[in-house]
């Protein structure tokens, strides 16, 4: 066997007060997919940060390519080989693929007066190295975009690019999926075996068990710091990972109970909402959500499930449609009025609207109920009432560091998470809209945050669940609606419907229909899903 | 690495550690600002007053003779660094210490006691200081609570004068109604709700457009400015002038409408009354903001509005109303400026609602803040007066000081300003700044282990 890419010898990390990763060993196979799973905190990007040179260990030994290696900056590990592709990535919006490629490894002009300067970059060579980069590796980029104007996945093979053009034989990923669509993270699974088919490493963070096990050729599990295991992706199972992970059994199929379903509580009819683009992204849907049922809506990112959830929690006003909370039209109800009708809402973006960033949690505790009995009387915020339901929600939802003085940006994005679904379940609503509840949260987490979904359920709240997970929706949801382009293609039975049945409705066909023909004119079949119950 | 990258490197680690400075670290480098501005202050003026011809000498720089040795060489200048700051500073309380600045004199024997011998702390020059101190926290005031809310008031100027020609007009129509002690409580406090509401009034009309018609504050409230000035110049020159004076002013108001001056000398158009009423609006304010449901939205609003909004918060009723407010705030200082200082209204009021946005970044826009960096501008307005009496140093020198010390100390707010728009507002952000952080305000162990082990970027 050739000498391992890159192996981690006894790494100790610590900082003041703090273990985060505890006499580490790691060996990564040349040419090989190695996962590195871990709860929200388990020091796997420290772990990284180490190998990547931004941190430097209090003890133990990097080993690269067979050679001891101390790396002082980023820059040492790029020259050993070694690059790092960030969860937020690291890119000039304005400027187009290729400049950001060869950001700061220009190639300079090697004839006439600009030589002489130094100073000229070879434009034409540039963009020729990453055209000839990107055709090497099957990666469909064009090197003229700008930043801005393409998709978060194609940013990421940006990023790839730059670490490749930049030497990389090993290519660290931060949580590469938690930013793309399941579409976008199947190709860049493609892409890893693209890589490691010539020859390249990959090392990637994630806490999710599904990819872990789809793409990765071994997978070391961390656990407080320590490495718990290291495991044949192709020999263990969903099971054996959770529990590696938790440290005991989790349960990861939900158990959701018979229910008797009340009154209607929300009601949406022939809704019609129109995006900042002009799109009418939301067109003529329309869902009931009765007391205790959890209403599903199941579809591929970006087909309306966003301006449908705003819509309904009237953070955008819909073009035409009524929206109705417990039988009253609240269509033209301001925000703050339907929370105080009991609406709670999980929102999709949690940096950008659930939390204030700058806000310590007992603030951020607050949002959204800032002007209601018992926080505030007469307009005065009672403070004390405010930490007192902030540390609740911390013990309840395991938020950590348990500490309400910290400030939300302060946590890392699981605990986020945590804390903004723990406000949302326990303000004791009507009716609760959930976008992505458990969106980059640990296994450990996500079992309770559903445990609470089903007791919220079990009193007769109305839940509204959307989420990219399919097996999420599937097993908590008592009906289903298959969102696309804007309106349901259909309403099933989670129950009763295959994956692959679900697989063809969130791709706007109905299997129902003679399928050939469906296939042809997929447009007139989602259109004709218009009506969807 | 290279050089170049070091040095980002380093600037981009000041900045955070910066942007994650705890209040007193705050307070301590503002602190150290003042006193680095002093030093190179000291440096100007000497090399200054090293260019500039003089008969005699106000300052020498020679070496130490000890033992009687004898004195080679010495420089002279024609300015006195330690009399300038002296003056600026000392000069502007009305002479507190004592020659030599008391304890700081060393074997003078007895009881140290700073203070000069007959020092009365209710002087004229106090009294100006504290003149200029009261307007400028209503001008810092209003500014800070528009920063708050995320809208930048440049329009405070305008809503000031708004505000203060509002107040002479009605003082003067009502005053004949009333006289004596009972015209002084009924038209100070007419006076100044009068000014708040025209103040607050002109200052919701950039709000509305802002708000409705999604017009940029800072061009509006500019624009304003200039239209508030040209109808004011129009109607204090053609409607409301005094027909006896040569100067664009109306008629005086009388005695008894204007703050008493109480304690103070009577000529330093200075009331301890109106400074009170400052600080309590300093206070009130402060409440608004940390205790109140409406303060949350404000502050809200004004860090992220997206997330004010999913809060339920009206974003468009909220910047009209903080709008309104901070004209209203602004219409005070008018109000206090005209019952005060002026005794009528008349052209050519100084810019205090500019110097207020200087005052509000000073302070980090905290009303507690915006009290001391009130006082500290209306030190050097008025010392700057007293440098000019006793003194050679042209006040062109002495207003480059003063530019130098605001500039100073405001810095560091005004990084942390930019900081916080440049450092990414991510999870893993603290992954940086947790570590950087320990000598600030030692977090939880378990917030080392959260963010160290979540968190850590290249930057």
């Amino acid at each position: 066997m050739s000498t391992p890419a890159v192996e981690l010898r006894e790494i100790t990390k610590r900082f003041p007060g703090v273990v985060a990763n505890d006499d580490v060993d790691l060996t990564v196979e040349r040419g090989s997919v190695h996962a590195l799973l871990g709860e929200n905190g388990a020091g796997k990007t420290t772990l990284m940060n180490v190998l990547y040179g931004l941190y430097e260990p209090t003890s133990g030994t990097v080993v690269v390519d067979g050679e001891e290696r101390s790396f002082d900056s980023p820059r040492d590990a790029i020259d050993a080989g070694v690059g790092m592709i960030h969860q937020h990535f690291m890119l000039v919006d304005p400027m187009t693929v290729t400049e950001n490629i060869t950001l700061g490894n220009e190639p300079r002009r090697r004839s006439g007066l600009a030589r002489l300067t130094g100073l000229s970059i070879d434009r034409g060579r540039a963009r020729d190295e990453v055209v000839e980069l990107s055709e090497r590796y099957g990666f469909d980029v064009d090197p003229d975009a700008r930043i801005e104007d393409v998709s978060v996945g194609v940013q990421q093979r940006v990023e790839i690019l730059k670490a490749l053009y930049r030497g990389a034989d090993v290519l660290i990923l931060d949580e590469p999926t938690a930013v793309l669509t399941p579409q976008e993270v199947e190709d860049l699974f493609a892409v890893f075996d693209e890589l490691t088919a010539q020859g390249k490493t990959i090392i990637f963070i994630t806490h999710k068990l599904g990819e872990a096990m789809t793409a990765a050729d071994e997978i070391t599990v961390l656990r407080d710091g320590k490495n718990v295991g290291t495991v044949d992706a192709d020999a263990t199972s969903r099971e054996e990972l959770a529990e590696l992970m938790v440290g005991r059994e989790v349960l990861l199929d939900v158990e959701r109970p018979p229910t008797d379903y009340g009154e209607e509580a929300l009601a949406v009819d022939d809704l019609v909402v129109t995006d900042d683009r002009g799109v009418r992204a939301v067109d003529g849907l329309s869902l009931s959500v009765r007391e205790g049922e959890i209403f599903g809506v199941a579809g591929v990112d970006g087909n309306g499930q966003s301006e449908l959830v705003e819509a309904i929690t009237g953070l955008e006003s819909p073009d035409s449609g009524t929206v109705s909370l417990e039988g009253t039209d609240i269509a033209d109800r301001s925000r703050r009025e339907r929370i105080e009708a009991g609406m709670s809402y999980v929102p999709e973006d949690r940096q950008e609207q659930g939390l204030v960033m700058d806000f310590d949690l007992v603030e951020n505790g607050l949002l959204g109920s800032q002007h209601q009995a018992p926080f505030t009387r007469n307009g005065r915020i009672d403070w004390g009432r405010a930490r007192d339901h902030a540390e609740s929600v911390i013990d309840e939802y395991d938020v950590r560091p348990p500490d309400p003085r910290v400030e939300s940006e302060d946590l890392s994005g699981g605990n986020q998470q945590k804390f903004v679904v723990g406000r949302e379940l326990e303000r004791d609503p009507t009716l609760l809209v959930a976008a992505h509840p458990t969106r980059g949260v640990d296994v450990g987490s996500i079992e309770f945050i559903h445990e609470r979904l089903l007791e919220l359920r079990a009193q007769g709240v109305s839940i509204l669940l959307v989420s990219s997970k399919l097996e999420e929706v599937q097993a908590l949801s008592d009906r289903l609606g298959v969102i696309y382009e804007g309106s349901f293609v259909d309403t099933v039975d989670p129950d009763d419907v295959t994956e692959e049945v679900l697989g063809l409705l969130m791709a706007g066909e109905r299997p129902d229909a003679d399928s050939a023909d469906v296939r042809e004119a997929d447009t007139p079949a989602a259109d004709s899903g218009g009506g969807g119950e | 690495m290279s050089v170049g990258d070091r040095v980002r490197d380093r600037a981009r680690s000041a900045l955070e550690r910066l942007v994650a400075a705890s209040a007193t670290e705050r307070a301590l480098i503002s602190f150290a600002s003042l006193v680095l501005a002093v030093v190179i202050g000291t440096v100007i003026v000497l090399v200054g007053g090293r260019m500039t011809t003089c008969e005699t000498a106000a300052f020498y720089l020679g070496h130490p003779r000890p033992f009687g040795f004898p004195q080679l060489f010495r420089i002279g200048f024609c300015y006195d660094p330690v009399l300038v700051f002296d003056r600026l500073f000392i000069g502007a309380l009305g002479d507190p210490l004592k020659r030599g600045w008391g304890p700081f004199t060393p074997f003078t024997g007895g009881p140290i006691n700073p203070f000069r011998a007959g020092y009365d702390p209710l002087n004229a020059q106090m009294a100006n200081t504290l003149k200029e101190t009261t307007i400028l926290v209503f001008t810092g005031l209003s500014v800070a609570l528009a920063f708050r809310a995320g809208i930048f008031n440049i329009g405070t100027q305008g809503q000031m004068l708004v505000g203060g020609l509002a107040t002479a007009v009605s003082v003067l129509w009502v005053s004949s109604l009333v006289s004596g002690l009972v015209g002084t409580l009924a038209l100070i406090p007419l006076g100044l709700l009068v000014g708040a509401l025209f103040g607050g009034l002109y200052g919701a009309v950039p709000g509305a457009l802002k708000a409705y018609a999604d017009a940029n504050e800072v061009i509006t409230t500019i624009m304003l400015n200039f239209v508030a000035t040209g109808v004011i110049l129009y109607l204090v020159r053609d409607v409301f002038k005094d027909p006896d004076s040569f100067a664009n002013q109306t008629v005086p108001l009388p005695d008894y409408a204007l703050f008493p001056s109480l304690v103070f000398p009577s000529t330093s158009n200075f009331s301890i009354a109106a400074l009170a009423f400052a600080v309590v609006c300093v206070f009130a304010l402060y409440y608004l903001l940390t205790r109140t449901a409406y303060g949350y939205d404000i502050r809200t609003s004004g860090i992220q509005p997206a997330a004010a909004e999913y809060g339920g918060v009206d974003a468009k009723r909220t910047i009209v109303t903080s709008m309104s407010l901070s004209g209203a705030l602004a219409g005070l200082g008018g109000a206090v400026y005209v019952l005060m200082v002026l005794g009528n209204y008349q052209t050519g009021v100084p810019a205090y609602g500019f110097d207020g946005i200087t005052v509000a970044i000073l302070a980090g826009n905290n009303p507690l803040g915006v009290g001391f960096a009130a006082f500290l501008f209306g030190i050097l307005k008025s010392g700057t007066l007293v440098v000019q009496f006793s003194t050679d140093v042209p006040p062109q020198l002495v207003g480059v000081l003063r530019g130098l010390i605001i500039l100073f100390v405001a810095m560091p707010e005004f990084f942390r300003l930019i900081g916080r728009r440049v450092l990414p507002a991510e999870p893993d952000r603290p992954g940086g700044t947790a570590v950087a952080t320990d000598g600030g305000r030692e977090p939880d162990p378990a917030a080392h282990q959260d963010a160290a082990a979540s968190g850590g970027e290249d930057r």
